[in-house]
């Protein structure tokens, strides 16, 4: 079916930095960001007077370049006049600012960075980060008015993708039994935080094509109604990368954070509950190989099933976590005010990356963890929101990619650190330590902000396909 | 159709199935929150590995324990880090009040009141509010009932022989004096600098300086459970105080033939061929009389009374102890007993029969009180900062025997420590004008050790405020040694020592 004539195709257009400046007012965004200032003041006041006994701000030099750095991306955004989301940087701004006081109560010897012959702690490496991250999630919503660069070259993010896994199957080194990090020169990171920004576009890329295909044909196999065959080859794939990142990178986190993308996306591009099924029951069925096959596969899950079992070996952390959360009760033991040092370190090894929740259980109580585990609904629902209005199938799936991206991620890390799923290293998003993490997730909520201008540039017209694409096409049809 | 471009389809619909899913999983993660925060809570905050608690026994000093008069038994003191550990008042109070060490954990009082001594043990309310003050725990002092004094002397009695003593109020239960010996130096092993030599020298002591004997000691108790036999028989009904067995005088020349074995006697050819009674019997301890009273009374009704008693299963006690049996339970017969031989020579205290020096307080102790047994208690009150002082009172273990059966089984003992032939078995046991029950025991080990020296008494007897058990392990006969053992401390304590 023809719609009309296609017009002519236009050259991918490369990003437009400078336009004519036409600041508009974001009266929303200031307001909310007022708020959070206001709750980080707070926060550090009562940090300051439970640690070092005195009225007054914790660390007020370190909230004082946070805040401004939020000052300059709001009025940034007021000075490029694009009608993007208001509430997306004040609800990641809480975030990340929540992240600051508490990595600034925790011991500033977890981590030590050297730079230029300075020491950093890991107040000041967070704090770097976060600076960072906001830069770059306003820069992108301000610069990006084309989809074309993601759009075109799904292929091609794909192959990064799976290069940059293989690399780092070939380069990575290896901590804590995890191949996770790569290193190049004096920087490291995590390669499947980029990753799974990665697949969200290619995801999007290829769901918004063969959407129509997937929904209306089928392919009887007993009494189950299936897409065609050959379109569901990319699930097969995608299950077998999920178990790959499981076998290569002994990741269980990103495993289960792509393969709910994943299946979360392609039901929300079709509508179609069996394939969702088929996927659960796939991994279902992938993950009692995991565990039978790989002795830290199997140890997370008897962890899981058992975390008293073994209290000082394999289910120390987890249980201390559980401690931390007993500990923190409905309204917390108040910032500063909890975790317990034994002998000067933290009873959880790993709270800065993997076990935040728990510390923040324990300060801010379960009202605390309702407030932030709220948030991150704040975000998805935006995200969520941006998707439904956009303007076509790719940007739909995109920002609801995105979104799925930041709250799928919160939650398989939060119900580890509740027992709710077996533990799994992956970072709760903006308020884990960790340069990777927060740079993928400015990544996310940039793509997010220039998502929700509308309108700013005409998705392509339909029919425009790469010449071998409308082969494949004819072919299949 | 060749592209599905263009035609919109609507994604709002699974967008918001998704939307709530997601929802309903973080619904969940709450819930769970709730779980650990709230319902599992109390529990886990209070468990030895939560890290609160082991912090908190570096830095929060624990509660002081103190005795009846307000001395101080165990306190704080900082080492060179400031980190805090115990220093104990001395050796005589080890036993009771155990240790509180960083590597080898805690034993005593501080174990089994560790809750309250650290701090962690308040109510829901005050842990509430106290979370918002600026420390959070609440640790407690201990009163105990103990009298250090008494203590001491208990433990200087004992001297360098291996035993133990056990004085109590028979009235409330409060118990004034818990001594074993050999005993150790807490403070060592509580002490960072020395706990490490200290500990691994106690292991190796083959005295076993460590063992608690008063309370988890078992020995025969040989005569001194005849007080036991005496209460089941005039409870049960079995025998009143004028029974007497006509076959008993023989047998004290030949021997009682009980089911083919001859339950034999030899002290007291003197009472010639004069029927005893319970008072005579007892104060002669005639072994033939009591072994026919067990008989009479029969294993079920004797082992019956006993667990009245407490035996048969750890005491209701503020530290741990062991059980007290008055046989295996083996047997088939009534009781559990094996046959009558055993029945017969249990009755005196000499077949498969253990006690602690506890149990036989106990014992005494019923009797003292008029056959109401008080429940035994270390601790009389916990005092916190926020708490306040709550006091914890005296509680029955119920009535064992009628009163007049007391009275005449506390007239046989007074008859055992003050008669003639009384005085000739339990020389110094007398309290100096005042009227001493007692019962002396000595029990037979087999082959060729010194038998175990006992005895159980109480005073003044007709309003007893004390009542005592004294054990020395392999220390002689029981008139002899533990017998002025116990008559020096119960004169000491009278005398208004606490």
């Amino acid at each position: 079916m023809a719609l009309g004539t296609p017009r002519a195709v236009e050259a991918p257009g490369l990003p437009r930095i400078l336009g004519p400046i036409r600041p508009r007012a974001r009266w929303n965004e200031l307001r909310l960001l007022g708020l959070v200032a206001v709750t980080l003041v707070v926060g550090s006041l009562s940090l300051g007077a439970t640690l070092s006994g005195r009225f007054g701000l914790y660390d007020a030099r370190g909230l004082a370049i946070y805040l401004g750095a939020l000052l300059v991306a709001h009025l940034a955004q007021v000075l490029a006049g694009r009608r993007t989301d208001q509430v997306l940087l004040p609800a990641v701004a809480l975030l990340g600012g929540v992240s600051l006081l508490l990595m600034e109560r925790l011991p500033q010897d977890l981590v030590v960075q050297t730079f230029f012959g300075r020491t950093f702690g890991l107040a000041d490496v967070q704090l770097t980060w976060l600076v960072c991250a906001i830069g770059v999630a306003t820069t992108l919503g301000i610069v990006v008015r084309s989809d074309s660069w993601l759009r075109r070259y799904k292929y091609t993010w794909a192959a990064a993708g799976v290069g940059l896994l293989l690399l780092t199957f070939v380069l990575g080194t290896e901590i804590n039994g995890q191949r996770l990090t790569l290193q190049v020169g004096p920087l490291s990171g995590q390669p499947s935080e980029l990753l799974k920004v990665i697949l969200v576009v290619f995801l999007a890329g290829y769901l918004s094509e063969n959407r129509g295909l997937l929904v209306e044909q089928d392919t009887r196999v007993g009494p189950l109604r299936l897409p065609p065959v050959p379109y569901l080859a990319p699930m097969v794939a995608m299950w077998a990368i999920a178990l790959g990142i499981v076998v290569v990178q002994r990741d269980l986190g990103a495993a289960l954070l792509f393969f709910g993308v994943f299946l979360a996306l392609v039901y929300a591009a079709t509508g179609r509950i069996s394939l969702v099924l088929i996927g659960i029951v796939l991994f279902l069925l992938g993950s009692a190989a995991m565990a039978n096959l790989f002795e830290h596969v199997r140890t997370r899950i008897d962890v899981w099933l058992d975390p008293f079992g073994d209290p000082l070996g394999s289910g120390y952390q987890v249980i201390q976590a559980l401690h931390a959360f007993a500990r923190g009760g409905l309204l917390g033991m108040g910032l500063g005010g909890g975790l317990p040092m034994i002998a000067g370190r933290p009873p959880i090894p790993e709270i800065h990356t993997d076990f935040p929740l728990a510390a923040l259980g324990e300060e801010l109580g379960i009202v605390g963890v309702v407030a932030i585990l709220g948030i991150y609904l704040v975000i998805v629902q935006r995200g969520l929101r941006i998707g439904v209005a956009a303007a076509d199938d790719f940007r739909s799936l995109l920002a609801i990619g995105l979104a799925l991206v930041i709250g799928i991620q919160a939650f398989i890390i939060a119900a580890g650190n509740l027992e709710v799923l077996p533990l799994t290293g992956v970072t709760l998003p903006f308020i884990s330590y960790g340069g990777s993490s927060l740079m993928a997730n400015a990544l996310v909520i940039g793509l997010l902000l220039a998502l929700s201008d509308k309108g700013v540039e005409p998705p392509p017209p339909p029919g425009v396909l790469p010449r071998w694409r409308r082969l494949a096409r004819r072919g299949a049809a | 159709m060749l592209h599905s471009h263009g035609v919109r389809r609507p994604l709002a619909r699974p967008t918001i199935d998704v939307a709530i899913v997601l929802s309903i999983a973080f619904g969940i993660l709450a819930g769970a929150a709730g779980y650990w925060g709230v319902i599992r809570s109390p529990e886990l905050v209070r468990a030895p590995d939560d890290a609160a608690v082991i912090a908190a026994a570096r830095t929060v000093p624990r509660g002081r324990i103190l005795d009846r008069t307000g001395s101080v038994l165990a306190r704080n003191k900082a080492d060179a880090y400031g980190e805090l550990y115990r220093v104990y008042a001395g050796p005589a109070i080890s036993q009771v009040v155990g240790y509180a060490s960083r590597q080898y954990g805690e034993a005593g009082l501080e174990r089994a009141f560790d809750a309250e001594l650290s701090g962690l043990a308040g109510d829901p309310l005050t842990d509430a509010l106290g979370k918002f003050g600026t420390d959070r725990y609440d640790p407690r002092d201990l009163t105990l009932s103990i009298s250090y004094d008494l203590q001491k002397a208990a433990v200087r009695e004992l001297g360098s022989r291996r035993g133990a003593v056990v004085m109590l109020d028979p009235r409330t239960g409060e118990v004034l004096a818990l001594a074993s010996t050999p005993t150790y130096d807490a403070s060592a092993i509580a002490n960072p600098a020395t706990s490490q030599a200290a500990f691994a020298e106690l292991q190796d002591d083959p005295s076993q300086p460590l063992l608690p004997r008063a309370t988890l000691g078992r020995y025969v108790p040989g005569s001194v459970f005849k007080i036991v036999t005496a209460i089941a028989g005039l409870g049960s009904g079995a025998i009143t105080p004028a029974t007497t067995y006509k076959e008993q005088p023989g047998a004290e020349r030949n021997g009682l033939l009980v089911d083919g074995f001859r339950v034999r006697d030899g002290h007291h050819l003197f009472t010639g061929s004069t029927p005893l009674d319970l008072v005579s019997a007892t104060e002669v301890s005639c072994n033939i009389w009591y072994a026919l009273t067990g008989l009479k009374t029969g294993g079920a009704n004797l082992v019956a009374y006993a667990q009245r008693m407490g035996f048969g299963s750890a005491l209701p006690f503020d530290l741990p102890t062991a059980a007290s049996q008055v046989t295996n339970g083996t047997g088939n017969q009534p009781g559990g007993f094996l046959d009558d031989v055993e029945l017969a020579n249990a009755a005196y205290g000499q077949a498969e029969t253990f006690v602690t020096p506890l149990q036989m307080a106990l014992v005494a102790a019923t009797v003292a009180n008029r056959g109401e047994l008080m429940r035994p208690r270390l601790v009389t009150s916990t005092k916190g900062q926020r708490g306040g002082v709550r006091t914890i009172p005296a509680a029955t273990m119920g009535r064992v025997i009628p009163v007049d059966a007391a009275q005449a089984i506390t007239a046989a003992m007074v008859q055992a420590v003050e008669g003639p032939f009384g005085q000739q078995f339990t020389s110094g046991a007398k309290v100096g004008g005042i009227t001493t029950a007692g019962k002396s025991g000595t029990a037979q080990l087999g082959g060729s050790g010194e038998p175990h020296s006992w005895f159980i008494g109480f005073a003044p007897a007709a309003n007893p405020s004390v009542a005592i058990a004294v054990l020395v392990e392999q220390g002689g006969r029981g008139g002899e040694v533990a017998a002025p053992i116990a008559g020096r401390l119960m004169a000491r304590y009278l005398a208004g020592t606490p």
